[in-house]
């Protein structure tokens, strides 16, 4: 049962962005992660701003130069069925598809998607850990099945979107709305890990939201696909993922970005095996190869250390499926 | 559903969609907080600024099962908590509270979402449809004719729940495969494991739906 | 299982009545009209209209929402409660805690307050130290959050496995131990293995599952003056009625206990809880009805769990299938109070297999965790994941088909019960129809001709089982009244947990009444109004009060043709009750229709009692099982899908298809949980606390992780010797050889044995690496 708080549905971005510049500002988008983390009191809120009204951060329209916009307040589920969506940038829709659940789809949108919370079972439960201002990582010595292999640091959280991933092999950019404006960031500088700053997973700032995502357009030979192993069919963040964006350009990969999910506390891009497969026609042996260098780094914690082979496995398949 | 609509008790809104929340339990108790349709049709939903307060209540209508209600709710009073508790409307389930079990599955404008994971106010001017809202007066509607010829339950708790998401998915392919109606149904678990059963009543709600020239 | 027999854990702590007078047995049917079919449900249509009000729907005037702050640590003394700024906050009508304030109301219940509701120290995270009421949930909710308590934290142990080491905090001052391990033995087991040809010997673990019904536990509690009325979502309402009463020192006629519908218990609803005592005192402190329901992680932590179990099974095996030895080990924990944590875990080890020499101790122990409840077939999933699974390691080792191994190893008599024989047994149908039925030998065969080095690989995988109750037994009543109209009401104590009890019953009136079984009113699970019953758990539901209804069925048809018989001056035996009319079997010119009875219509109604009778001396009922299954595995990443699973079970008579068919699929579907992904994660090593509190973490399956091909084969049985229906129970057996069938083929699959639940892709990945990297 949720603490009380007051209340607002915001007219416009403008107002939005002024109301939730007051200390202990919530937005509510879709509200799927909100009302978790408010239930779980993860964090508490003083007002809630809606956004739902706002019209102008809703749906998704191809870009006069190329490329797709998707508003924020998209839901994840016009993502995973958007006809353009699925014939351009399949990645992305497979990833939207493979969220949580169905009801969720519908409600989550893209712009929470991306911004939600960690789902570290300390983070979320009655733990004051690092990232809730405590002083300790209670995964670092605890049930510790889930949390990172890569880019752990004070804190090993893995980043739980799918849909973010995807939209980092893709090469998207986000628009930020703040109390100062808007300002536009490649989606790879949108996270940030727990060495630069535990508390938080995105560089949006107090007041500021996310606007719209923006997709480039697909270059020639261009394929992307998004794979995902979890515990169970649904309702379930990755145990191990990978989004590929391969560039195909005389049965060469030309171009290629490989993006982990499960593996990192932000959506993890594996330059080893984008440095291994890069000018190869991803012989079997290249994918064998490009999925031991995604792991060369990889440091376990005590009960992670099935990510390993799981990680190898999952890439060497997605590698070898989308070479076909 | 019962209904008081004796506001005047109550006290009056200070202004248009607000109550005061203490005052409005003080004098009334936990009896039902819908108020007479019958009154001004004001907005829809909560005054855009200032913020609501938290011990505020807001008057809301929602378009419910074919029917306009006018609800005063707290902000933080989830969809299910108002259907259930404040409307009587208990065909909606609660398993979990977060979002993680469906049995409080019900349509919002058409598609399936689960009412506790929606604040009340969220909803206020949207199509909300419940399980008891696919009866046609006392016959069932097709798919909970369906679940009820395949005996698709057998506690019967995640059955509203899973039925409103079948109803849901039905509304966007009308023809699902099998797998369809799995991904479909993914989001309502079923402690009892009836699953198998609920596949097939899924099914056999689309044939009735043919049966019944589409109409739901 | 030395002391007093398992099979009756849903009695334990209860006053049972007597049986009653057995009336004379009737025959057992011939062919059934109505009995056996594949009917709907009677209260299908309440249940799928939303119209059905399970507890947790009641809403009454002035009710009140209770709540109850749970200690957040594994182990710690509560030094004080402050419950000032709770009540003081507007919307609050109630509190309490083990520290006062006592006021009138409380004061007489101080002991059960300060030493069972709110027990000091708290031995587990999810202890109750307070509770409220207030006017909204959300109100109850702000009020907990305004509770200050002072802890005093202990250190705890939360694995099972080292609660026996010496450095183990105590959960009790008299140790870990819950009591000297039970031991038992027959034969020779050391003779056994000299004898045997192959001889194997493996560890295995089954880890902690949680029941989580989709209806919360949780109870509504209403006051009328001195007499209590309690909707609870309960398994049994005599079982609550007696403890409250009990608890409260009320007499039992002032406790009426209601459960019409229940949202699902699995074996933790079968008694009542704190919540149902803290609701009533909630109630009376307050004056107004109150309402409380627990939140979905308190029921992780506080109602009941299957204890996590560590099992160590030596098996030896002639060269032609004989079993010549079993020597079993076992280890579990029933949390921190004497729970059952070893309960019925050795019984398959003892009966379901022809052995000579047999051996099996288990140790149950005490830890820092939430108390176990029993849990559909307590003690024997875990067991049948060992031996199910060394059966198919002999197999492979002695080169025989697990089927037919199997086979070879089929009892009539229940050994652990000094050679008793058993009313039926179906097991060796059940192994050979199943296998037929699922194309055993050519799965097999297929399976063998794939490519060595496929990545995704199928197998098959098959396991036997049995349950050491399934036969049920007094005591029952059941009242059959016929009205003058020729409508029937049937009165029953029984609540429908979910298996289709109500419809059962139904059927069973129909049949003998010759009426239709829509046509039947039910009144039941009501300690106001209905007969004594016992708790719906133990499979035990459909053999115990089936026959009770066709006792009271004949009873009202005796009653009926008697009236008929002086209405027409004919002799009562050639008379006949069908369709609503007594017809007379010489000449059929000769009928009456109920409703032209003289006697009913004087009467304006005709009352059936029935009892149910004892069981056979010298006869044990059981029923047996055998699964069969077909998964897929990603050898890269250890994804499994399940393909298909089929049941062949024999239960006795299948009284209704439907339901019948219905607990198969269930049974699999959890069995799918318990093998493949659930799994209570304490934080063993800094808190105790359990980490996975929610469906989300905790997963139970979903749609997507079961087949759509569940198939039954009913060993269609009556077992006439059992009881006067000649049924015996279907819901714990169908869940029992699950996860040990998939076990089996995973290891068909990839050649990897998985001794551990569960197998997820993360243990199953690793697995295969660990089986690559070993060769």
């Amino acid at each position: 049962m949720l603490p009380s708080f007051a209340y607002l549905r915001a007219a416009s971005l403008d107002a939005a962005v002024q109301q939730l510049a007051a200390e202990g500002a919530r937005v509510h988008a879709g509200g799927t992660d909100l009302i978790g983390c408010l239930r779980d009191e993860v964090f508490d809120a003083t007002t809630v701003v809606s956004i739902t009204e706002l019209a102008e951060l809703r749906g998704i329209t191809r870009q006069p130069g190329g490329g797709l916009r998707i508003g924020a307040l998209t839901t994840v589920a016009q993502v995973a069925a958007d006809p353009h969506v699925r014939d351009q940038y399949p990645a992305l829709a497979q990833a939207a598809g493979a969220v949580a659940s169905p009801q969720l789809r519908y409600q989550g949108t893209i712009g929470g998607n991306i911004c939600q919370r960690p789902r570290c079972w300390y983070f979320r439960g009655q733990f004051h850990c690092l990232r809730k201002g405590g002083d300790t990582c209670y995964a670092l010595a605890g049930e510790n099945h889930y949390h990172c292999i890569l880019g752990g640091e004070r804190c090993y959280i893995v980043h739980p979107s799918d849909t973010a991933p995807a939209l980092v092999a893709l090469g998207a950019t986000v628009r930020i709305a703040g109390p100062g404006g808007t300002r536009t960031v490649p989606i790879e500088e949108f996270f940030v890990l727990p060495g630069t700053d535990v508390e938080r997973e995105t560089v949006l700032e107090q007041g500021e939201i996310v606007a719209d995502v923006v997709l480039p357009q697909p270059q020639a030979g261009q394929r992307s696909s998004y794979r995902k192993v979890r515990g169970r069919g649904a309702w379930d963040f990755a145990l191990a993922g990978v989004a590929l964006r391969i560039v195909m350009t005389d049965g060469r990969v030309a171009d290629a970005r490989v993006v982990l999910s499960g593996a990192a506390p932000v959506p993890w891009r594996s330059h080893p095996t984008e440095d291994v497969i890069r000018g190869t026609a991803l012989e079997p042996e290249v994918c064998k190869q490009a999925a031991d260098a995604a792991m060369r780094d990889a440091r376990p914690l005590k009960r992670n250390g099935y990510k390993i082979p799981l990680f190898r496995g999952v890439i060497e398949e997605a590698l070898s499926t989308i070479r076909a | 559903m019962t209904k008081d609509a004796s506001g005047s008790g109550a006290g009056k809104p200070r202004d248009a969609g607000r109550v005061s929340r203490r005052g409005f339990l003080g004098s009334l108790g936990t009896g039902a907080m819908t108020v007479a349709a019958a009154g001004a049709a004001g907005a829809e939903g909560p005054p855009q600024d200032p913020p609501v307060r938290a011990e505020e209540l807001i008057k809301i209508a929602l378009h419910l099962n074919g029917r306009r209600e006018e609800v005063l709710v707290e902000a933080r009073w989830s969809l299910s908590y108002v259907l259930r508790e404040r409307l009587g409307l208990t065909g909606t389930k609660i398993g979990c509270e977060r979002g993680e079990c469906g049995a409080c599955t019900v349509l919002i404008d058409g598609v399936p979402r689960y009412s506790c994971m929606t604040l009340a106010v969220e909803t206020a001017g949207k199509r909300i449809t419940t399980v008891e809202g696919l009866m046609r007066g006392e016959d069932l509607g097709p798919t909970q004719q369906a679940f009820l010829e395949e005996d698709a339950f057998q506690c019967g708790y995640c059955t509203s729940g899973q039925i409103m998401a079948v109803e849901g998915m039905l509304g966007a392919n009308a023809d699902p495969s099998i797998e369809d109606v799995r991904l479909g149904v993914s989001g309502n678990l079923c402690r009892c494991g009836a699953y198998a059963h609920i596949f097939k009543a899924a099914q056999r709600a689309a044939v009735l739906k043919h049966e019944a020239g589409g109409a739901s | 299982m030395t002391d007093r027999p398992d099979d009756r854990y849903w009695e334990e702590g209860l006053d049972v009545p007597e049986t009653a007078a057995p009336q004379g047995d009737p025959d057992p049917w011939g062919t059934t009209d109505v009995v056996g079919k594949p009917l709907p449900r009677v209260d299908a249509y309440e249940r799928v209209s939303g119209s059905a009000v399970y507890p947790s729907d009641l809403s009454l005037p002035r009710m009140l929402y209770g709540a109850i702050l749970r200690c957040p640590h594994a182990h710690a003394t509560v030094r004080s409660v402050d419950l000032t700024a709770a009540a003081a906050l507007p919307g609050v009508h109630a509190v309490m805690s083990g520290f006062g304030p006592f006021d009138s109301v409380l004061a007489p219940h101080r002991e059960l307050l300060q030493e069972q509701l709110f027990a000091n120290p708290c031995l587990y995270e999810g202890e109750a130290v307070a509770a409220v009421a207030a006017d909204s949930p959300y109100i109850a909710a702000d009020a907990l959050r305004a509770i200050r308590v002072e802890y005093e934290v202990h250190p705890f142990v939360a694995d099972e496995r080292h609660a026996l080491d010496p450095e183990a905090p105590q959960v009790h001052q008299s140790g870990n131990r819950v009591s000297e391990p039970n031991r038992y033995a027959r034969g020779n087991v050391e003779r056994g293995f000299a004898e045997a040809n192959v001889v194997l010997e493996q560890q295995y673990r089954t880890e902690c599952e949680i029941h989580t019904p989709m209806e919360l536990h949780g109870a509504v509690a209403k006051w009328d003056g001195d007499a209590l009325t309690i909707w609870e979502s309960t398994q049994g309402v005599f079982a609550v009625q007696s403890q409250v009463a009990s608890a409260l020192a009320m007499p039992l006629s002032r406790v009426r206990v209601i459960g019409h519908y229940m949202g699902g218990g699995f074996g933790s609803k079968l008694q009542a809880g704190k919540y149902t005592l803290i609701s009533a005192l909630l109630s009376k402190q307050a004056a107004c009805p109150v309402k409380l329901f627990l939140t979905r992680e308190e029921t992780y932590l506080a109602v009941g769990n299957r204890p996590p179990t560590n099992m160590r099974l030596k098996a030896g095996i002639k060269r032609d299938g004989t079993l010549t030895a079993l020597d079993f080990w076992g280890l579990g924990s029933g949390g921190a109070y004497r729970a059952g944590g070893t309960s019925a875990l050795d019984f398959l080890i003892r009966d379901l297999y022809l052995c000579p020499n047999v051996r099996c101790e288990t140790t149950d122990v005490y830890m820092n965790a939430g108390p176990a409840r029993p849990f559909r077939a307590p003690g024997h999933p875990q067991a049948a994941w060992a031996l199910e699974q060394m059966l198919d390691a002999l197999a492979n080792e002695v080169g025989m088909d697990p089927v037919e191994l199997r086979l070879r190893n089929v009892p009539t008599v229940s050994q652990a019960r000094g050679d008793t024989p058993y009313t039926t047994t179906g097991f060796a149908a059940c192994l050979r129809e199943g296998a037929e039925a699922f194309g055993w030998r050519d799965a097999v065969v297929r399976v063998a001709e794939q490519p060595r080095d496929a990545v995704i690989r199928r197998g098959v995988g098959m396991a036997g089982a049995m349950w050491v109750a399934g036969g049920g037994g007094p005591p029952s009543t059941a009242i059959v009244k016929v009205f003058s109209d020729g409508s029937v009401n049937l009165n029953l104590g029984a609540s429908d947990i979910g298996t289709g009890t109500k419809t059962v019953m139904a059927m069973v009136v129909a049949e003998e009444l010759g009426v239709d079984p829509d046509a039947i009113q039910i009144e039941h699970a009501d300690t106001g109004t209905t007969p004594y019953a016992t708790s719906s758990g133990g499979s035990k539901t459909v053999p115990t009060e089936s026959p009770a209804v066709r006792a009271a069925a004949l009873d009202a048809k005796e009653q009926l043709i008697a009236m008929a018989a002086e209405q027409l001056e004919a002799d009562a035996t050639t008379l006949r009750l069908s369709g609503g009319r007594v017809v007379s079997s010489s000449d059929p010119e000769r009928a009456l229709a109920v409703t032209e009875l003289r006697g009913l219509r004087a009467r304006g109604t005709v009352t059936g009692i029935g009892y149910r009778g004892p069981n056979p001396a010298g006869k044990a009922v059981n029923p047996f099982a055998a699964q069969f299954c077909e998964v897929e595995v990603n050898t890269r990443t250890g994804e499994v899908r399940v393909l298909r699973f089929l049941g062949a079970h024999d239960s006795g008579r299948v009284m209704n298809l439907l339901t019948y068919q219905n607990q198969v699929v269930g049974g699999v579907t959890m069995g799918i949980g318990f093998g493949m992904t659930e799994v209570r994660i304490l934080d063993v090593d800094q808190t105790g606390k359990m980490v996975n509190r929610n469906w989300h973490d905790y997963k139970i399956p979903t749609a997507l992780d079961v087949p759509a091909d569940v198939t039954c084969v009913p060993i269609d049985q009556p077992d006439a010797e059992a009881n006067t229906t000649g049924s015996k129970g279907i819901g714990e057996p169908a869940t029992i050889p699950t996860a040990a069938a998939l076990a089996n083929a995973v290891y068909h699959a990839t050649g990897v044995r998985m001794t551990d639940t569960t197998i997820d892709p993360a243990r199953l990945v690793a697995a295969l690496d660990a089986g690559r990297k070993g060769e």
